[in-house]
């Protein structure tokens, strides 16, 4: 496995063909856009920090209603139907109004929604290429990051695409850990800040990059004197369905890209989509006054990147692969340990029409000091369905 | 810091570009399809006018990429086909924009679909279907009586968006009216041979074309609309063709080819490929020569 540890091993993988659903049509009052998400999967094993678990079971089984709520305002509802430990648990992945006539290009959206940090963040999840998303994600971001705030979204007047905009949440599932449960959270703990650029390259290529910087009021750790090991976030090496971040810091970096491409630009029989992230996550060690033992060690940033490629080459069939790491670290008393862990996968997809998916994806985790991952391969059949509404995809 | 003050740059040129082209007049407009960036520049030759797809492109499966986005962002007007030929793309078109002008039908957004009374729209609409339409075939632009209600219609948005240019978008709603009127004939006459023929097609794209002109589409290469032919379903229609009265088999310029030269093929007939719109080939520059080349690839398939 040499290769995959070289920069070779940036050919990698894969990301949403089709994303998010929206809207259909003119969806009123009396008619919202009503779409339901059936997913369902075997596994044999389960992925670090990921939602699906070992053996059968439902991905995010969701129930999404949107409508124009009047001239102004749109209004969505994401309901999330998940199993945890034989429970079943109504999760509200999305609940929010957006505006739709401001103007100057401005937008508000407020409620609980999708940050729009990164590239993947804002797709919902069953628009994914892979059953899981990349390590990265899943360690900094609690797979996605959704959560309750506000957002203000700006869209220049320029023939290519540049969009910026500020987000604040309450930040609750992006808190460091708190053994003690002692400390005094921010309540206001999240702001974001991101800008995105796009094009086309000619008639058959299309692009999109992305900058964006989190902010974590409460991402750092504070010492712990008392503990001989203390992991960072509440990583219980068991299941972890509570989308909480599993290592959180300071600030966060993301930069991100997708490239997509289609003879002549159409979509219908064949496409490419490559995409690639790198996230950043720095600031997390607790302060020098708290602990003076921990003060004069430097430690390592926490960082993750994966790069992903899919080509659709038939309108049943696509084929992804994606390579992804992650670089942590781990709270030992007075000093850290780092992490690493290493994902390289290849999904092979089924579409007997736009909305029914089947896929079998297999994935090879090689670990350093990583939950007592060493060399893991992971195999995963999966159905993804949607019913309802047509929805509009997001690039 | 170079890359945020050359963006800085970038951003304050094209805001003064934009405030300077309001200055000048001439709406910006977006339209879904090229048959309306066609139609559009017959009917407001001045306007700066955006077409979001191709004719090599399906209109069914449009990404919502950042470069549709950026130019809706601008647009007076968006010029659509409407009858939910858009819905997978053009919401969230809308949603990403922020521009309020071309949100709804009563501004700045116009559905050929509404001006017109549709084909096969559906009381009920199930998946199990396919991807059908329940307002009606959406692919209009083939019925020439129906692209002078379109045009009437859509001459009415302008002068409602831009009164002050009235007289104008009259003046060349007449003259495109009066030489579509007299072209109408020419066409009928030339096609008339065309009547009663037989084809397989791919879809209903040309579902207007063929019940104006008299052709019957006996069979569709998709076994359900929206989805790709299969094997069997091939297989079936070769079965069909063992009658010997089809004449050909049309594919339009986005759709593959490989299941209809596969028929083609087999069973001996010819397989056209005619322009879905404007672009779809080299003699198809405006919607006359669209009308044109449609017309005489069909004749030339039927004395082959």
């Amino acid at each position: 496995m040499t290769v995959f540890n070289n920069r070779i091993s940036c050919v990698a993988a894969a990301c949403a063909l089709f994303s998010t659903s929206a809207l259909a049509q003119d969806p009123s009052l009396t008619n919202p856009a009503i779409s339901a998400v059936l997913d369902g999967y075997y596994q044999n094993t389960e992925r670090p920090m990921a939602e699906r678990v070992e053996g059968f079971g439902l991905g995010h089984t969701e129930l999404a209603m949107s409508a124009n709520i009047d001239d102004m305002f749109y209004g969505k509802m994401t309901a999330v139907v998940e199993m945890h430990e034989g429970e079943t648990e109504l999760g509200l992945e999305e609940a929010f109004i957006q505006t739709l006539a401001m103007p100057g290009g401005f937008s508000v959206r407020a409620g609980r929604f999708l940050s729009d940090v990164g590239y993947l963040n804002n797709q919902h999840v069953h628009t994914d290429a892979f059953s899981d998303r990349p390590a990265a994600y899943r360690a900094f971001l609690g797979s996605h990051y959704f959560d309750d705030g506000v957002r203000l979204n700006y869209v220049a007047p320029t023939d290519i695409y540049w969009a910026m905009g500020i987000e604040a949440f309450k930040g609750d599932n992006m808190r460091a850990v708190d053994e003690h449960g002692e400390r005094d959270f921010k309540d206001l703990g999240i702001y974001t800040a991101y800008t995105k650029l796009g094009g086309d390259i000619g008639a058959n290529g299309s692009w999109q990059a992305g900058l964006s910087y989190m902010r974590n009021e409460n991402g750092r750790m504070t010492a712990d004197e008392h503990e001989e090991h203390v992991e960072l976030g509440d990583d219980d090496h068991g299941h972890d369905h509570s989308h909480s971040a599993n290592y959180t810091g300071e600030n966060t970096y993301i930069a991100d890209f997708v490239y997509k491409w289609a003879p002549n630009g159409n979509y219908k029989y064949q496409h490419l989509t490559v995409s690639g992230e790198y996230f950043k996550v720095t600031d997390f060690t607790p302060l020098a006054h708290e602990d003076e033992h921990l003060s004069e060690q430097s430690v390592d940033d926490q960082q993750g990147w994966y790069l992903s490629g899919v080509y659709q080459f038939s309108p049943n069939w696509s084929a992804g692969l994606r390579y992804g790491e992650v670089d942590t670290q781990e709270m030992h008393g007075d000093h850290f340990h780092g992490q690493k862990l290493k994902e390289s996968e290849v999904s092979l997809a089924w579409h007997h029409s736009h909305f029914s998916t089947v896929r079998l994806q297999y994935t090879n985790q090689k670990g350093t000091n990583f939950d007592g991952i060493e060399d893991d391969n992971v195999i995963t059949l999966q159905y993804v369905m949607t019913l309802g509404a047509h929805g509009a995809h997001q690039f | 810091m170079r890359i945020n003050s050359n963006l800085t740059k970038i951003a304050a040129l094209a805001l003064m570009t934009s405030y300077s082209s309001i200055a000048n007049a001439g709406l910006n407009i977006f339209a879904c399809e090229p048959e309306y960036a066609a139609l559009a520049k017959e009917l407001a030759p001045d306007a700066k006018i955006y077409s979001a797809t191709t004719a090599m492109q399906d209109p069914h499966q449009v990404q919502a990429r950042p470069s549709l986005i950026a130019k809706m962002r601008q647009a007076d007007l968006a010029v659509c086909a409407g009858a939910e030929l858009e819905v997978g793309w053009l919401p969230m078109l809308q949603m990403k924009s922020s521009n309020s002008k071309v949100r709804s039908t009563d501004q700045g957004l116009f559905y050929a679909a509404e001006q017109v009374a549709t084909l096969d729209r559906l009381e009920s609409v199930d998946r199990s279907m396919g991807d059908v339409h329940a307002q009606g075939n959406p692919h209009l632009h083939f019925s020439p009586e129906r692209i002078l209600q379109v045009a009437q219609g859509l001459t009415d948005k302008l002068i409602q968006l831009d009164p002050d240019s009235k007289a104008e978008y009259q003046a060349s709603l007449a003259d495109f009216s009066k030489r579509w009127s007299e072209a109408i004939p020419v066409w009928e006459a030339k096609a008339a041979s065309l009547q009663g023929k037989k084809v397989i097609a791919y879809h209903s794209s040309f579902r207007y074309l063929f019940s104006w002109v008299g052709i019957e589409q006996v069979a569709d290469l998709e076994p359900k609309p929206g989805l790709p032919p299969s094997s069997s379903h091939l297989a079936s229609l070769l079965k069909r063709t063992e009658a010997g009265d089809i004449m050909a088999i049309i594919v339009a310029s986005y759709q593959d080819e490989r299941g209809a030269n596969w028929l083609g093929e087999r069973a001996s007939l010819p397989v056209q490929v005619l322009p879905m719109s404007v672009g779809g080939n080299e003699q198809s520059t405006d919607l006359f020569s669209l009308y044109d080349s449609v017309l005489d690839l069909l004749l030339g398939v039927k004395s082959s």
